[in-house]
């Protein structure tokens, strides 16, 4: 009978090990989409407005200021 | 029951035209399917899960009916906590979530139909197939073979679904739900063939080795990711605050893709893998402190100042104790991880009291929550009662910590009692019934609150045909 017990192991780690490539390549790329800049804390008020279901609390908005507003519109792809 | 002062959602807010506008976007058809069919086998397996609770305390109990018996129903309240329910109300609300974090509709609803019906397929298939004992074997991976390629395909419809939908998103930044979800898809991808097919090729230490990997990873790179794109949505989405820091929750979301894969072989520790494998296990599960320290604090942080919120909004009541419970079980896991730690705990009852309280403590009651917040708007009505909805949480609080506690100490005192070799096994079996009486009423009163959940989720379902658009919560 042919052992198959390193040629799956093996295929378990080539497998991280693609993973563990696009885990780099996208941590990297983060930095260049701005998620580590000033404006990385966008985002979080904007999730509050996403669904159209609820108010942004008066401390959310006083925190997030008008001019975050204008970002997010010029963030908009369309 | 349902009076309108009595079933006000807290927080409750007026809804704009707008925001009626915007909810008409989404059909919401797949996340419906997926959270009635999760919700069901909640219920039902819970069953089983008293069960099998009751059998350690009554040995006899059902007597040697095969189906019936403790081999045959384990595997099936694992596989059916885990994929029937858990997993299954994960996707459903991540059908929810996405769509509207991106600001487009999903991608494709057929295609989210087509995946919940494969689903339930599959788990119709398991509780078949469990029951008749046509069992794999492999703790976690006991479903037989074409079972697993199903799981596969229909995997590949929710990830093909919910990555098209993120690809069409109308704003250029995602925030970290988003994150943890593509995560998600992707680390299961790798656990799910690893764990499921890869294993079926080795043999001895090297199969035990793969298998635990792939247990832990489950836990890991399954569940707690999508538990935590749950949390971070349902978090400050209950609140209307927004989340501490984003940069932190990403410092945390990186820190989980780089370590967690590692750990799993701490499972293994004085056990015949290399000491290498063993030091490098409980090297990265001391550094998964790391992703729980950004994600805890983060949380604990955004509710600064609005903690008097939990006093009436039941999905915060939910939502933080999970985060204590994901704090604590997080604090067990690299403790366990030690060598002097593992040698008396390990293969004790305080494995599963340490896997009950995250997979049920923490990621269940984030579940529980986003159901409690999305079930009334999807379906346009009010929850049928808040009031059973605070039974639903003090009684699986109650029953969780109950259970959790019993399992820990009774875990510490059979590891204890295994390492004196004066002590007879057979005796240790006996002293443990004490314990083990305990884990089955504290089952009952978990149960009593699953059941609770279940109908005030599907009341609310059933009622909202005669409830008009003007009685939408918020």
């Amino acid at each position: 009978m042919k052992d198959y017990v390193y040629p799956s192991i093996f295929f378990a780690y080539f497998f991280f090990l693609i993973l563990l490539i696009g885990a780099i390549f996208f941590f990297f790329r983060s930095f260049k989409d701005g998620y580590w800049g000033a404006e990385g804390e966008d985002v979080k008020y904007r999730m509050l407005e996403d669904d159209g279901d609820g108010q942004m609390s008066r401390a959310a908005t006083s925190a997030r200021g008008e001019s975050s507003n204008k970002k997010d519109e010029a963030a908009l792809k369309r | 029951m349902q009076g309108e002062a009595s079933i006000r959602s807290a927080g409750e807010i007026p809804v704009s035209s707008a925001a009626r506008a915007n909810e008409s976007l989404h059909e919401d058809t797949t996340a419906k399917l997926f959270l009635i069919s999760s919700i069901s086998y909640f219920f039902i397996v819970g069953i089983i899960a008293v069960l099998i609770a009751a059998k350690f305390v009554w040995p006899q109990l059902l007597g040697t009916i095969p189906f019936l018996t403790y081999g045959r129903l384990r595997p099936l309240h694992v596989n059916g906590m885990l994929f029937g329910w858990l997993l299954a109300a994960d996707m459903g609300l991540m059908y929810y979530v996405i769509p509207r974090l991106c600001g487009v509709r999903l991608w494709s609803e057929k295609l989210g139909v087509a995946t919940a019906a494969l689903w339930n397929v599959i788990i119709l298939g398991a509780v078949v197939s469990l029951l008749m004992g046509w069992n794999q074997g492999l703790e976690y991976a006991e479903l037989p073979l074409p079972l697993d390629v199903m799981v596969v395909v229909a995997w590949i419809m929710f990830g093909a679904n919910i990555f098209a939908t993120v690809a069409t998103r109308k704003y250029t930044q995602m925030y970290v739900t988003i994150w943890y979800c593509l995560g998600t898809i992707l680390w299961t991808a790798f656990v799910y063939l690893t764990g499921n097919f890869a294993v079926l090729f080795t043999t001895g230490v090297n199969q035990a080795n793969l298998n635990w990997m792939y247990v832990h990873n489950a836990v890991g790179l399954i569940f707690t990711p999508v538990g935590l794109a749950i949390a971070y949505y349902f978090i400050p989405k209950s609140s209307n605050t927004p989340l501490f820091s984003h940069k932190l929750s990403m410092i945390g979301f990186w820190s989980l893709a780089f370590v967690y894969v590692w750990t799993g072989a701490h499972h293994m520790l004085h056990g015949p893998i290399s000491q290498w494998l063993q030091t490098i296990a409980i090297v990265f599960s001391l550094m998964l402190l790391i992703p729980v320290w950004a994600v805890v604090y983060n949380f604990f942080a955004t509710m600064k100042g609005q903690w008097d919120q939990l006093r009436d909004n039941v999905q915060l009541k939910f939502l933080m104790t999970g985060v204590i419970f994901y704090l604590l079980t997080c604090f067990q896991g690299p403790m366990h991880s030690l060598r002097t730690v593992n040698a008396i705990v390990s293969k004790t009852d305080w494995i599963p009291g340490h896997a009950h309280m995250a997979v049920l403590g923490a990621f269940s009651f984030f579940a529980i929550a986003g159901c409690y917040f999305v079930v009334p708007r999807i379906f346009k009505t009010n929850l049928f009662s808040e009031s059973l909805a605070n039974w639903s949480f003090w009684l699986l609080l109650i029953g969780g910590v109950g259970f959790f506690v019993t399992l820990w100490l009774g875990g510490f005192w059979q590891g204890w009692q295994w390492n004196n070799p004066a002590i007879p096994f057979i005796d240790t079996v006996i002293n443990l019934k004490p314990v083990w009486s305990v884990r089955f009423f504290s089952g009952i009163l978990m149960f009593g609150g699953i059941v609770t959940f279940a109908y005030n989720i599907l009341a609310t379902m059933v009622g909202s045909k005669g409830q008009s658009e003007k009685s939408l919560p918020v």
